[in-house]
């Protein structure tokens, strides 16, 4: 197996969290040690948090301070190996033996030339495998992927090599950098798991949050701001199926911004509630139990000079109704 | 940690955590001892860090380090070594606190990970409280040959269960998709002309089947036979979730792994506190939904409701939990022992609230009935109409 020498302008964490400023991406010390150590010890980095915290993003900012390609597989259900890892050039196949119809080379040889490397198209999988340069391999969502398919997977990532039938086995030249997200819709293998450096994202503090929303929604006022995202992290609190993530934070805060708002109130959360809620029972439930009451603590409680610090946001959340 | 002996430390830290259920052995030991080299380990910040990324392996798994990650630092620090820079005040907690921290960090994995509500009932209710019924009934009373008959039945069901289309393929002799890669191949024998097309076929994948039980006091004399029902689809299936409900909700999946009907019966019926209690459908459904709902169903679950209907809980709440349960699974199928008694009628207040998100309503009283829902939980959720028809001929039925 191939072993990758880390780029000599690798900086470690320090680069890392620039890295990660730059991409407007706030994150903390924690997140910077684990992507480092997933490059250093050269082992996948599993990402599990719920949906829309950022998991993706990391990837991103991992290429960015490696300075190499990003290579993304999706994952969905019925992913398998022909999307994933190489499929034959049909059409190109079928051209070749057209021209060579009048040639006298035994069938063999034909064979041979077609079922060769320029007749193959590799998709992200054999990809991120014969690049030249160690990429990162995105491979996202891996739980929406059948459990099969997680199988072979856990295969490619131990040896990074593939065989194909009719060529041979190849081996990676350089091994990939590999990023794993899951959103936990299933139960990954434990198998998968140990193979893994895992890092879990939560959803963000309201500090975290709020610069947030400044570094991507300039122009809002810091009253406003304050407000969101404490209204965001009371929301949070309360039994939803689709809980909103940092993007609804930022829709609604644009949209806030838009109908020129300068302070939360129960009618502009109103008008603008579809921004959060993306799930219609959700959206009658936090209109009809919870926005007056998020609305009053929100204001009630005023801005905030000593910081949402989770006590307080737990305290106020207890005083939310119960749901039924 | 003390610095002075850094590969025994994190020896017996992580040591320490495989006995708590954490995926750690020497392969994680050892990254863990390269991940030190590569932070600045004077920072205590970024060595918890470290060792939680090599560690941890899912969500449930973080509370657990961060209790033990604590306590050995506390440990340390009572120790000769100098402690590291504390970055926070929790570290300094005496070993004394420490039996008692295990139990509350024990606590608050299961109610994150919202996984094993059992041993939390378990501790903190006695056995038998006034307020509700908990007397315990011994599961392994059944007769050998009930169960083998049954049992043999049931495997049969369950592996017709088990088969439904996938996208997934595989090559076959008639199929409904051509497969370019092996025609391409055989029509180089003909100069390159496709003279004979060879075709894949979708391949069969097995169905994700979500099984929730009462075992009420009203559903006592049937409520055996479920678990058996329970226990052979469990063990047929790889992938089967079982619930037990009465008053509150126990997941008994792993109860039922069990090789050993036997002990698999008394494992299961020392999960469920509430035995033959009163019932809370709406809640229990609710609890389900809530907890599990967004990892358990999908389109391609099938989800089995053993109960009668009565109810004795809030009626509102078993209606939004009808709902919210058929808006996620693919198939509801309401499965009532009462439906084979002569003359009976869905008129219980519970049982007409739910009727209209069931898909498929029958009974399960007999191994006859359990014969003819083996139809049921084939293909997809049928048409609103043939819905009508199937509840129609299912109730009129089963009364002869």
């Amino acid at each position: 197996m191939a072993s990758a020498p880390r780029p000599a302008t690798f900086g470690g964490i320090p680069q890392i969290l620039d890295v990660l400023k730059e991409q407007g991406y706030i994150a903390d010390r924690a997140l910077a040690t684990s992507v480092h150590l997933s490059i250093v010890l050269n082992k996948p980095l599993l990402i599990e948090g719920e949906a829309g915290v950022g998991k993706t993003e990391v990837a991103k900012v991992m290429a960015r301070a490696l300075g190499t390609d990003l290579i993304r597989l999706q994952c969905y259900e019925g992913l398998d190996v022909h999307t994933a890892l190489y499929e034959w050039n049909y059409q190109r196949q079928m051209l070749r033996i057209k021209l060579e119809e009048a040639s006298l080379r035994p069938v063999e040889d034909k064979e041979h030339v077609i079922f060769s490397e320029p007749f193959l198209l590799k998709r992200p999988l054999l990809q991120a495998i014969t690049a030249e340069r160690a990429p990162v391999l995105l491979i996202d969502e891996v739980d929406r992927a059948d459990e099969e398919f997680e199988a072979f997977l856990l295969e490619v990532l131990s040896d990074f090599q593939v065989s194909i039938p009719e060529i041979g086995t190849i081996t990676a030249r350089q091994i990939p950098y590999v990023v794993l997200t899951s959103n936990r819709t299933r139960e990954l293998s434990d198998a998968l798991r140990r193979r893994c450096l895992y890092l879990w994202i939560d959803y963000p503090s309201f500090e975290k949050e709020l610069r947030i929303v400044h570094s991507k929604v300039p122009a809002i006022n810091d009253r406003l701001a304050e407000q969101i995202c404490a209204f965001m992290q009371l929301v949070r609190t309360v039994p939803l199926s689709k809980v909103p993530g940092i993007a609804e934070t930022l829709d609604w805060s644009a949209a806030l911004l838009a109908l020129h708002r300068e302070h939360l109130d129960a009618q502009a959360v109103e008008e603008t509630l579809g921004c959060l809620c993306k799930d219609q029972e959700d959206l009658v439930r936090v209109r009809a139990q919870y926005l007056a009451p998020i609305v009053d603590a929100v204001r009630t409680a005023g801005p905030a000079t000593d910081g949402w610090n989770p006590e307080r946001i737990a305290s106020l959340a207890a005083q939310l109704p119960k749901p039924r | 940690m003390r610095p002075g002996n850094l590969g025994a430390n994190v020896t017996l830290f992580g040591r320490r955590l495989r006995g708590r259920g954490l995926l750690v052995g020497a392969a994680e030991i050892g990254d863990a001892l390269r991940a030190l080299t590569a932070v600045d380990i004077a920072d205590r910040e970024e060595v918890r860090a470290a060792l939680r990324t090599v560690f941890t392996s899912s969500a449930p798994d973080l509370p657990v380090f961060e209790e033990e990650f604590r306590r050995f630092c506390a440990e340390a620090a009572g120790a000769d070594a100098p402690p590291l820079p504390s970055a926070e005040d929790d570290g300094a907690q005496g070993p004394e606190g420490a039996a008692g921290d295990t139990e509350r960090a024990e606590l608050s994995v299961t109610e994150w990970s919202g996984d094993e509500p059992a041993p939390d009932d378990e501790r903190s209710v006695p056995a038998y409280s006034p307020a509700e019924v908990r007397a315990r009934k011994d599961f392994s009373a059944f007769s050998a040959d009930d169960l083998t008959a049954i049992s043999q039945l049931i495997m049969l069901i369950a592996r017709r269960i088990a088969t439904r289309l996938s996208r997934r393929m595989r090559s076959a002799r008639r199929g409904t998709l051509v497969d370019l890669r092996r025609t391409m191949r055989r029509s180089l024998q003909f100069g390159g002309d496709a003279v004979e097309l060879l075709w894949r076929r979708r391949r069969v994948r097995k169905s994700k089947l979500v099984l929730l039980c009462d075992v009420s006091g009203s559903m006592d004399i049937y409520s055996r036979f479920l678990v058996q029902f329970v226990y052979a689809l469990q063990d047929a299936l790889g992938r089967v979730e079982s619930f037990l409900f009465s008053t509150s909700l126990t997941r008994v999946t792993d109860a039922l792994d069990r090789r050993d009907i036997q002990s698999a019966l008394a494992e299961a019926s020392r999960r469920v506190p509430d035995w033959s209690g009163g019932t809370k459908i709406g809640a229990s459904l609710k609890t389900f939904n809530e907890r599990y709902g967004a990892r358990l169903l999908d389109p391609r679950t099938i989800v089995v409701i053993c109960s009668d209907g009565w109810d004795t809980g809030d009626l509102e709440i078993l209606v939004d939990a009808m709902r919210a349960l058929r808006a996620r699974a693919g198939k509801v199928i309401w499965l009532n022992p009462l439906l084979g008694s002569p003359g009976y009628e869905p008129v219980t207040q519970g049982m007409s609230a739910a009727l209209p998100y069931v898909d498929v309503f029958a009974s399960a009283h007999s191994v006859r009935s359990l014969r003819e829902l083996e139809r049921h939980l084939r293909g997809p959720r049928p048409s609103p109409r043939a819905r009508a028809a199937l509840r129609a001929s299912d109730a009129g039925g089963h009364g002869s």
